[in-house]
């Protein structure tokens, strides 16, 4: 089993809605807290799943698109191998990549490793925390079934994060890979991640005004 | 890369350790120094890797799980590192007694001697290869990061033995020429890291980072207020070029040319001070050297955190244009 957050780059719209709703759960939560510093001065902290907006093409056919990211728990985790006293690992019956903080000596090596920057070192207990794919919820056993997904996931207002198994192809998030061409960030890395995202549709081709005003005169 | 003085300090100290036993070993070898010279240069090595380990107990930031750090030998090169690093430390420390309070330095110390040559040079490739390991620091993944820290590593310390090398033993003019070869070598072997280094700069793609239909791509927003230089020291914003040039400069000058106008002096005016500025400079270019390694080091998350200069963001330059247009439109504001 490898548990896993599809994200449709069509349906994101930047709102930030999963990077607060996780820093709201995981500081509250059994792996809190997600520290800040000077929060009332100059605020800077640790976030688990950064939105990176990126604007691409040549100007004026630009365009915009946001991209959650946070561990993408991946198959191959390079920050596993890397950890000297085991306390980074990856769970054998669901994929899950998580973090021993008791036995984590904070030397930032799988910072290093990762090639996806999501994980933080916290300054003030020395060690390094990233996403735990809001292991806590899942197997919460006391929760309602439908609040047993990650809080990223269950706070999306455009339902543009799906969760799922990726190793059960009968899943939702297999087939959206699949019908969709998901694909990995960084795959040239080799660190095979889980968490894939669905490409944007091309962006229509820009039309100028005069264009614009001869097709709707050809027309009406 | 943000680079932390202790892991300067640490590969510093364990090259400079690891340097002067082979340069030690290697007089010994070949003629017995005076108990002095070898009390000093034994010393030396010892204080080094005492500072480097102190060094590398300031990067443990959560102490008291620094009993698991050997847990992962089958797959970790910091716990190799910390075990083979010990081996030396623990060699060197016998060395140390052996050559201070046991006058017999027959055959056992001999190879006693060579033995902990070999843990040193087998911690200072462990160490090497920490760093050569990691695909995703682009700059350091290559075998030529293994080469440098070795040959920095032999070269600091083989300068630092100059200091107590006897002149007038024969094999004095031999070390003296040996350690200018390999200052020579280790300026070829920075050549080929720099050249590797500019490279990672340039292969950075955010088109397999982002998966977006078309180039080229701009960074508009890092998710935060801030970027998380903070918080993620493997991303800091990239040296300005003056930066590196000087750091590339200095390197140059005081861990290869310098020493070895100095070393040409001490052969030929036989003053020993030019011995000391001679390590001094190679020390000195040694922690420039390893400054820029850390500094200057690409990591491929970089590409979601700072902006592509090369394509700066045209909307923002209009925005910017526009504005200093309405600017100069604007009648100038008089004071009441
Ligand atoms: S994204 Fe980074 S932290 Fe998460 S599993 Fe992959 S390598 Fe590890
Ligand atoms: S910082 Fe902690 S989790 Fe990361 S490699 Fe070091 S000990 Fe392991
Ligand atoms: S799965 Fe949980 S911890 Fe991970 S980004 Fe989403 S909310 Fe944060």
């Amino acid at each position: 089993m490898q548990l896993t957050i599809i994200t449709d780059l069509n349906k994101c719209v930047g709102c930030k809605s999963c990077q607060v709703s996780c820093k709201e759960h995981n500081t509250s939560g059994a792996f809190g807290p997600v520290p800040d510093n000077a929060p009332y001065q100059d605020p800077d902290g640790m976030w688990w799943n950064r939105i990176v907006t990126m604007e691409s093409g040549e100007f004026p056919n630009t365009s915009v698109m946001y991209l959650p990211k946070a561990c993408m728990h991946c198959y191959d985790a390079p920050c596993v191998p890397v950890c000297p006293t085991g306390a980074s690992y990856k769970r054998d019956d669901n994929g899950v990549v998580l973090i021993d903080y008791d036995t984590c000596i904070g030397c930032q090596l799988c910072m290093w490793a990762c090639p996806y920057g999501v994980r933080e070192f916290d300054e003030e207990e020395g060690v390094v925390k990233k996403c735990t794919l809001c292991i806590d919820r899942l197997e919460d056993e006391s929760l309602p079934d439908h609040d047993r997904q990650p809080a990223c996931v269950q706070s999306c207002p455009t339902h543009a994060r799906t969760f799922g198994d990726l190793d059960d192809p009968t899943s939702e998030v297999s087939r959206l890979v699949q019908e969709r061409q998901g694909f990995g960030l960084l795959p040239e890395l080799g660190a095979r991640p889980s968490v894939h995202y669905l490409p944007r549709r091309p962006a229509p081709s820009p039309v100028d005004r005069e264009t614009l005003d001869e097709a709707l005169k050809e027309r009406y | 890369m943000r680079p932390a003085p202790q892991l300067i300090v640490l590969t510093i100290g364990q090259g400079l350790a690891g340097g002067l036993a082979v340069a030690f070993a290697a007089l010994w070898s070949i003629h017995p120094t005076s108990a002095t010279v070898a009390d000093t240069l034994v010393l030396m090595a010892l204080a080094a890797a005492g500072i480097g380990g102190i060094a590398s107990v300031f990067h443990m930031h959560h102490m008291q799980a620094a009993r698991y750090i050997l847990r992962r030998l089958k797959t970790s090169w910091l716990s190799r590192e910390a075990l083979t690093t010990a081996w030396f430390g623990g060699a060197l420390a016998v060395l140390a007694v052996w050559t201070l309070f046991i006058p017999e330095k027959g055959t056992g110390y001999l190879v006693w001697l060579w033995l902990t040559v070999a843990l040193g040079l087998l911690a200072m490739w462990v160490t090497a290869m920490l760093y050569a390991t990691i695909p995703a620091v682009l700059s350091w993944h290559t075998p030529v990061t293994v080469l440098s820290l070795l040959s920095v590593g032999l070269l600091s310390g083989g300068a630092a033995a100059g200091i107590a090398a006897p002149f007038d033993a024969p094999p004095y003019q031999v070390f003296v020429v040996a350690l200018m070869v390999l200052a020579v070598w280790t300026l070829l072997v920075k050549g080929l890291h720099w050249r590797h280094f500019h490279e990672a700069h340039g292969r950075l793609r955010a088109e397999t980072g982002t998966g977006l239909p078309f180039a080229p791509y701009r960074l508009q927003d890092t998710g935060t207020t801030k970027p998380p230089y903070r918080t993620q020291t493997q991303v800091a914003p990239i040296i300005p070029d003056h930066m590196r040039h000087t750091a590339t400069a200095t390197v140059v000058v005081l861990m290869v040319l310098a020493p070895v106008l100095f070393l040409i002096l001490t052969l030929t005016a036989h003053v020993r001070a030019w011995s000391i500025i001679a390590a001094i400079a190679v020390l000195v270019g040694a922690v420039a050297e390893r400054w820029l390694f850390f500094a200057d080091a690409t990591h491929s998350s970089r590409v979601f955190f700072v902006d592509e200069s090369r394509h700066p963001a045209r909307v923002g330059t209009v925005q910017t244009a526009a504005r200093r247009a309405v600017k100069r439109t604007q009648p100038p504001t008089v004071s009441q």
